[in-house]
């Protein structure tokens, strides 16, 4: 009897939590999306933000997430292959370390940094690319470690048979080592994307924010974003603001939602990958 | 190119197959040596057995004769190991020695490209063959190996769908397409099942005028079906090295008695050879 008592007490206390973590969830999105469903027009996609809608701000987000994607792929790959690969050991610790340090460093103070560093002391003012350059700062070591893991997951068998049979380590990487790591690595990508996707903080001192498109230049112009509208137009007095800060949060969390499922996607074809080679 | 045919011997032998010599052998991995100074000579053109208990060093003098311990921190090999006279720590580069000692593993790794690619690779690599002479090295090697019949229609395919014994066999082309002096086997078969197993032994002797093979097993009665000689080793060191006949019927140290008479079923393997 009081076993059953005690089991009961577990479960309950179990389901708890889990509504705990769910019921929020599910009460922002569900809130977000009735507030945004009256709303949800055209004009959202056609006009920009000094027009009423969002145009501009979807367009800088996606403009800036393509940015990113240029920018950290190279690089947090680069870093990652090297520190798996070809750095020794005392190399990759150190590497890992700043990695781990920069990951660490709260979003607002690369913000900061990059109004100082760019938009000050390079004279770039308010810029797409001090945007770019904030958020990759931001989301590289999620690269970087995603890619390093990657690659240690590869079997050590293949590597083995890649050596013995006289590969040199370029032909290796491409050949041997990258195919089964890559829907990891790309994981870690969309992952990455996923975190600049929902950054606000080192946008504001780096690309501000403009309500209108801004020339295509790199330099010189502020950028709009969705996250921008969901922070600042919540404080504006009149409805609209509020409406577009809403069908802001909304597409935020959509376009995340969208990164998250591709990046389960891409994990569990890893998962496949790895299986079928049965090594 | 020239296609061999797995039946019907060539009437004349020419071995063309190079000696390995083995002396001092040392690995260390921190104060634990590995092994403890191996002489060894494997003849061109026969098929050596490494045979020893759990633990004796077998797989680690393997992959000492083709510098696989170069990769692998904390480890120290010292001696010499000659190919033909050269040093392949001293006289011949990194490469060059995985190209001409080659090795198949425990169990199968065919690379994750499509079959044909696995097959060539390595020769393409090591400037064997070009871009237009892929397909007939493919198939040449393939052919022999005994796999050709059954991958022909699907060369361009996934090498994972084939079976563990095909995917070792695909790995036996592969190591093959380099033109090996030596091939290297840390227990070939172990993953197989008899009829693969059958194969790669049939293999393994039709090969011998053209590669001298150093092969490590368990399975007695597979030394006893393919080995010319027997190198049996205990605690890292060299126990005895004997002639296949003569290391089932007289061995000369107790130890390797008393080994060989814990697996008494390879006698009637070894009647069945004579």
């Amino acid at each position: 009897m009081r076993r059953t008592a005690a089991d009961l007490g577990f479960w309950a206390a179990c389901w708890l939590a889990l509504a705990l973590v769910v019921g929020p969830a599910a009460w922002i999105v569900i809130g977000l999306v009735r507030k945004t469903w009256p709303v949800l027009s055209v004009d959202l996609l056609l006009k920009t933000t000094a027009q009423g809608g969002l145009q501009n701000a979807l367009f800088g987000t996606l403009v800036l997430a393509a940015g990113v994607l240029i920018l950290a792929a190279p690089i947090g790959i680069g870093a990652g292959v090297y520190m798996a690969e070809f750095a020794s050991q005392r190399q990759a610790s150190l590497f890992r370390f700043v990695s781990e340090v920069l990951a660490g460093i709260p979003s607002i103070v690369v913000g900061y940094a990059g109004y100082e560093l760019l938009a000050i002391a390079l004279g770039w003012g308010y810029s797409l690319l001090g945007g770019i350059l904030a958020l990759t700062a931001l989301v590289v070591p999620y690269v970087v470690k995603s890619t390093e893991a990657a690659l240690q997951q590869v079997p050590t068998s293949l590597r083995e048979g890649a050596a013995a049979l006289g590969l040199p380590r370029w032909l290796m990487l491409w050949k041997v080592l990258l195919p089964p790591a890559l829907p990891g690595v790309l994981t870690g990508l969309v992952v990455a994307l996923a975190i600049s996707t929902g950054e606000t903080a080192p946008l504001l001192y780096t690309a501000n924010f403009s309500d209108a498109n801004p020339p295509v230049q790199l330099l010189h112009h502020p950028v709009g974003y969705l996250t921008y509208v969901v922070y600042d137009y919540v404080q504006l007095p009149s409805a609209r603001a509020h409406q577009l800060a809403n069908a802001a949060a909304t597409f935020t969390l959509f376009l995340l939602l969208l990164l998250i499922v591709l990046s389960r996607l891409l994990a569990a074809r890893a998962r496949r990958r790895t299986e079928q080679m049965g090594l | 190119m020239h296609v061999r045919q797995l039946s019907g011997a060539p009437a004349a032998k020419v071995v063309t197959a190079l000696p390995l010599r083995v002396r001092g052998l040392r690995v260390r991995a921190g104060g634990r040596e590995l092994l403890r100074g191996i002489d060894v000579d494997f003849p061109a053109g026969q098929v050596t057995a490494v045979v020893g208990p759990t633990g004796c060093g077998k797989t680690t003098l393997l992959r000492a004769l083709n510098r696989l311990h170069d990769d692998s921190t904390g480890l120290q090999v010292s001696g010499s190991v000659e190919l033909a006279g050269a040093d392949i720590y001293r006289d011949l580069g990194l490469r060059e020695v995985r190209r001409r000692i080659g090795m198949l593993f425990q169990r199968p790794n065919p690379f994750p490209q499509s079959i044909q690619e696995n097959v060539v690779i390595g020769a393409r690599v090591h400037g064997l063959t070009g871009r237009s002479g892929a397909r007939e090295l493919a198939e040449a090697r393939l052919r022999e190996v005994g796999l050709w019949d059954a991958v022909k229609d699907r060369l361009g395919g996934n090498p994972y769908r084939l079976s563990g014994g095909q995917q070792q066999l695909l790995c036996l082309a592969r190591a093959l397409a380099v033109q090996p002096d030596v091939l290297l086997l840390d227990e070939p078969t172990s993953s197989l099942d008899p009829w693969a197993t059958a194969q790669i032994e049939q293999l393994i002797r039709d090969l011998r005028e053209r590669v001298t093979v150093v092969i490590v097993s368990h399975n007695l009665s597979q030394v006893a079906r393919v080995a010319d000689q027997v190198l049996f080793m205990v605690a890292g060191e060299r126990v005895e090295v004997a002639d296949v006949q003569a290391f089932f019927r007289h061995p000369s140290d107790p130890r390797t008695r008393r080994y060989v008479a814990g697996e008494a079923m390879t006698l009637p393997a070894m009647e069945e050879r004579n």
